[in-house]
């Protein structure tokens, strides 16, 4: 009906609604009046009065069917029908508490699960970047594919070669996270910053909400200006209006701020680069000579473009990729050297890409799983409404008698339907606003996700019309079934005590077949995700977490630009540290256990060495009593000792992986290496270690190298691009609960030095759930809808086959008074709810192979065809189907054949 | 349903719309002339005659009454509007131009 057309029947179908009794009255009347009329014409016409009438009868075709179809014809009808099966509906699911109430749970279950997720999708992979025009934003990475560096962001130089030489971008804008200590008014606090290029701003066409961003002469050494997050402003310095041109200490240097980023300004956003959160401020990129010196060293700078208006991506990408080889050109024979002379490379991936990709097979993963859950109960509440169409063959036969026609008895149905959708919606929704929460305060830190998500009018529009399309896939099939009883059929039937026709068994038991076949693929699914999981918790670390406290102590250029300097605190640190009461031993290190650590490459003596692919290996550097601390096991040879430090023979120990690696079948003790810098002196290989092995990466046997960090040179310790060497991590074992002992440990730090932020106090089983928290999270998940697949499909099964019992209830009477056993009666309905269940495990299992391909990243140690799993997912779903069959199959076998047969 | 010749679509309206033109008509007085005019051809069962009235009367083009007829009853008396006036001319000369152009086609002789 065209919109003009339905406006003006507006008012009138609100007229026939108030007048209906009146119209209804007159209709009535005239009617009458023209059947007496005809009447009197038949009596003339010399017919008796019972002819007369029943002539008149005829031609009129009956006044209650006249009256149906000339109130259907009625302009505004439908508003009229609207409401009364609105109201009647109403009343059939008020008649049917129960029905009503398992529908619109499940239903709300499923609606508000496929809502909450597909928030997370809505903000993650539809809705469009905060920054202007996002769709041509593309971010740029340098790789050398044959030296295992697939995707690297940019060193310095190569940034500057790459902005001057480009053709393909309006502008680009380069960007480094890095943390910084605030501190002068209020606690000092080590917060995420990052270092923008002035034409950061530019290309994401965004501008500041007070103030201005940074100017290209900002962005020279020197400068120390710095832009506020709306957040940091409000929260630090309480929205202070006059904020502009004020100094604010960052690192303990005076900065001065320029201006405050608006509100939904969130950069860099998590995703490429393993950046996880956004940075609070800003300062100049403002390369310094030294980073600029050569190859720069530091391939940290990531690289952000924007198309210009008449560039193609694939135009981007052919020119991005011939600017590899002028690049590398630039490097100085020293440097390409250093890479080998293999060849550089550049690609261009879309920002939307770079930024999803990390969830993205997780969040499809979860949103298909999620909208099988919800067929599922679809299916549930179809074979319901089925059921519950046959005991209502006989209410459907006397409204057609009177007149209504199928479409509008599918009308009404229908209408049933989409109230029970609706209903379940708007639970739904209520579940989906308390369930996203959930969903959020569950995902760990790694799982990398925007941080608005929000149900707003997308979401609400996602949520209706699901519920719509929903009533019209569950109440479909079953309306038009019960729509299309014969008059005469039904007569036969009822006379007989009612057995469904034929086609409403077929419907129910393929409905029944496709939840089992969902629920195969769900259960699957999880079980994939439990077996690598259990793998993952398996996996022995090669080192003990337990009673480990661990401290981030990073030291600040400005206060300690000095090796001596750095030596001296941790050095101190490690003296009070470790006669503290309570403290085992203590020891500093680089970077934690399965951290992933440094990558360098190494050498050692052997001539041939250019034959063998050198892969970056970790290198930590240690003091302390960092392997006691740790747990990793000496295998051979000696730990360091105190006596190993700068001028006496530089000394390494190897990880077993290692050894076997560079010399395989020969003893590592007394071998010489060096970490890939010329100047750096060769070590002597004094022990071997256990390998640690990082669950989440669920790389067994890696190659590391440990080096005494006091043997290191002053350059290095004082290093301030990669900051490696005045970052150590306190690592501190203890007697008991290492989380006793924080404020002790924190005191001794503060008692050398008061403004000294600590960060990440973490024990190290806090350490290792994080590791596997991404894991935990998503086996969680799908193992929860796996399970309420089960239980639903488990319940369709049982609902179904105690349908069938009921309405068979006399044949099993029969079969019994004709010599059945109980046993032959038990066996009849078990193989029926087998036989269902087999099918449809059957297709779950084609389906499953196919679909489980999809989450086959997410999984570790287990194919996404696990043979064991399918086996085992195959057992349980039939078991379970056996168990829901027993009961009504038990009820069947009860069945007193006198009973049952006088029943009829 | 199928009779020997089902109404056009439409036509239904168009014919109830012209009778009334001349007297405005009760339902019964309708089913008659029809028959009578038509000459049993056109046969309109009395069920499709009462919808279309009252589509007919909330369109505006006929107005309703209760009148008390000659044999002392109470009956509903219809009568065209000026709107109904209009429509039946438009009506009509839809139809003329219809039948006149489906004349023309079955004139064709094969040649």
């Amino acid at each position: 009906m065209p919109l003009y057309r339905w406006f003006r029947s507006l008012p009138l179908g609100l007229r026939s609604l108030f007048r209906r009794e009146v119209d209804d009255r007159e209709l009535d009347d005239e009617l009458h009046y023209h059947l007496d009329l005809k009447i009197e014409e038949n009596i003339a016409k010399g017919m008796t009065p019972q002819q007369a009438r029943r002539d008149a009868k005829v031609e009129l075709g009956g006044v209650e069917q006249v009256k149906e179809q000339v109130r259907g014809a009625r302009t505004g009808a439908w508003l009229g029908t609207l409401l009364q099966d609105i109201r009647f509906g109403l009343r059939m699911l008020r008649k049917n508490p129960g029905f009503t109430a398992v529908a619109v749970l499940t239903l709300a279950l499923g609606i508000g699960a496929n809502t909450a997720i597909f928030s997370v999708v809505d903000a993650v992979l539809l809705r469009p970047l905060p920054f202007s025009n996002p769709s041509r934003l593309v971010m740029v990475w340098e790789a050398f594919p044959k030296l295992n560096h697939p995707k690297l962001s940019f060193s310095p130089p190569d940034f500057v070669s790459l902005e001057r030489a480009q053709q393909s971008f309006e502008g680009i804008g380069g960007y480094r996270e890095e943390f910084v200590d605030i501190s002068g008014q209020g606690q000092p606090e080590q917060v995420t910053a990052a270092r923008v290029s002035a034409s950061l701003f530019p290309v994401l066409g965004v501008g500041p909400a007070v103030g201005h961003v940074f100017a290209a002469e900002d962005d020279t050494p020197g400068n120390r200006v710095v832009l506020l997050s709306y957040g940091l402003w409000r929260s630090r310095y309480a929205g202070d209006s006059h904020i502009v041109g004020r100094t604010i200490d960052i690192d303990r240097q005076p900065y001065m701020v320029v201006g405050v980023m608006p509100k939904t300004f969130a950069f860099p956003l998590p995703g490429p680069d393993g950046i996880t959160t956004p940075a609070v401020l800003w300062i100049p990129m403002a390369f310094e000579p030294s980073e600029l010196h050569d190859w720069g060293r530091l391939y940290a700078t990531s690289v952000i473009a924007r198309l210009k208006p008449d560039v193609t991506l694939e135009q981007a990408r052919s020119e991005v990729a011939s600017l590899a080889a002028p690049i590398f050109a630039n490097y100085s024979a020293g440097a390409a050297g250093r890479f080998h002379n293999v060849r550089l490379e550049l690609s261009v991936n879309p920002l939307r890409d770079e930024i999803s990709g990390p969830v993205r097979t997780l969040l499809l993963v979860l949103m298909a799983a999620v909208s099988m859950l919800l067929l599922i109960i679809c299916a549930n509440v179809a074979t319901l409404l089925i059921s519950r169409g046959a005991s209502r063959q006989k209410e459907i036969a006397i409204r057609t008698a009177l007149g209504a026609t199928q479409s509008r008895l599918l009308r009404q149905m229908l209408t049933e339907s989409l109230l029970l959708a609706l209903a379940g919606g708007a639970l739904g929704f209520a579940l989906a606003v308390w369930g996203k929460d959930l969903l959020l305060s569950l995902v760990p830190e790694d799982v990398l996700l925007p941080h608005q998500v929000s149900i707003d009018g997308r979401v609400t529009a996602f949520i209706v019309a699901v519920s719509c399309l929903t009533a019209i896939f569950f109440g479909l099939a079953p309306a038009y079934q019960a729509s299309k009883v014969s008059l005469e059929g039904h007569l036969r039937e009822s006379s007989r005590g009612g057995t469904p026709g034929r086609a409403s068994h077929r419907l129910q038991d393929l409905l029944v077949i496709l939840e089992f076949a969902l629920a195969l693929v769900l259960v699957v699914a999880s079980g994939l995700l439990i077996r690598s999981f259990t793998k993952l918790l398996a996996t022995d670390p090669g080192f003990r977490p337990d009673h480990v406290l661990t401290l981030s102590l990073p030291l600040p250029v400005e206060a300690y630009p000095k090796a001596v300097q750095i030596r001296e605190f941790y050095q101190q640190v490690f003296d009070r540290v470790s006669v503290l009461p309570g403290v085992k031993d203590a020891g500093l290190a680089s970077d934690l256990p399965i951290e992933l650590g440094n990558l360098v490459r190494i050498d050692d003596e052997d001539p041939n060495q250019a034959s063998r692919p050198s892969p970056g290996v970790p290198e930590t550097w240690a003091m302390g009593d960092y392997f006691q601390v740790t747990g990793i096991a000496l295998i051979e040879g000696r730990w360091f000792t105190p006596e190993d430090r700068l001028g006496t023979q530089p000394v390494a120990i190897v990880s077993q992986s290692m050894a076997r690696y560079f010399w395989p079948g020969q003893d590592a003790i007394g071998k010489q290496i060096r970490w890939g810098q010329p100047d750096s002196p060769w070590q002597t290989v004094v022990g071997v270690v256990g390998d640690v092995n990082d669950p989440a990466y669920g790389q067994p046997g890696k190659s590391h190298v440990y080096s005494p960090y006091l043997q290191l040179s002053d350059q290095w310790v004082q290093e301030n691009v990669y900051g490696t060497w005045r970052a150590l991590h306190l690592i501190v074992r203890t007697q008991s609960d290492p989380g006793a002992l924080t404020s002790a440990v924190v005191a001794q730090i503060h008692s050398l030095d008061p403004d000294f932020a600590v960060a990440s106090i973490r024990t190290m089983t806090q350490v290792m759930d994080s590791t596997v928290a991404g894991p935990k999270f998503n086996t969680f998940l799908l193992g929860v809808l796996g399970g309420m697949a089960l239980l639903l499909a488990s319940i369709g099964i049982y609902g179904v086959l105690a349908h069938v019992v009921a309405r068979q209830t006399h044949e099993f009477g029969i079969r019994m008074a004709l010599g059945a056993e109980r046993r032959d009666v038990l066996v009849l309905v078990l193989s029926k709810g087998l036989r269902l269940a087999a099918w449809g495990t059957l297709g779950g299992v084609a389906c499953a192979l196919v679909l489980t391909r999809l989450m086959s990243d997410m999984l570790y140690g287990v194919s996404s065809t696990d043979p064991a799993t399918f086996i085992g997912v195959v057992i349980v779903l039939l078991t379970v189907a056996l168990l829901a069959c027993y009961i009504p199959a038990r009820r069947a076998t009860r069945v007193d054949p006198m009973v049952a047969l006088r029943h009829e | 349903m199928s009779k020997p010749a089902d109404l056009v679509q439409g036509t239904l309206d168009l014919l109830i719309l012209k009778i009334l033109a001349l007297q405005p008509l009760n339902g019964f007085a309708v089913s008659q002339r029809l028959k009578q005019v038509s000459g049993e051809v056109l046969q309109v069962s009395d069920g499709s005659l009462y919808p279309a009235l009252h589509k007919l009367e909330q369109e505006g083009w006929i107005s309703a009454e209760w009148k008390i007829t000659d044999n002392n009853r109470r009956a509903k008396f219809y009568s065209l509007t000026r709107l109904g006036r209009r429509q039946l001319e438009r009506e009509a000369g839809n139809w003329g131009r219809l039948s006149a152009a489906i004349s023309r086609v079955l004139r064709l002789r094969e040649t």
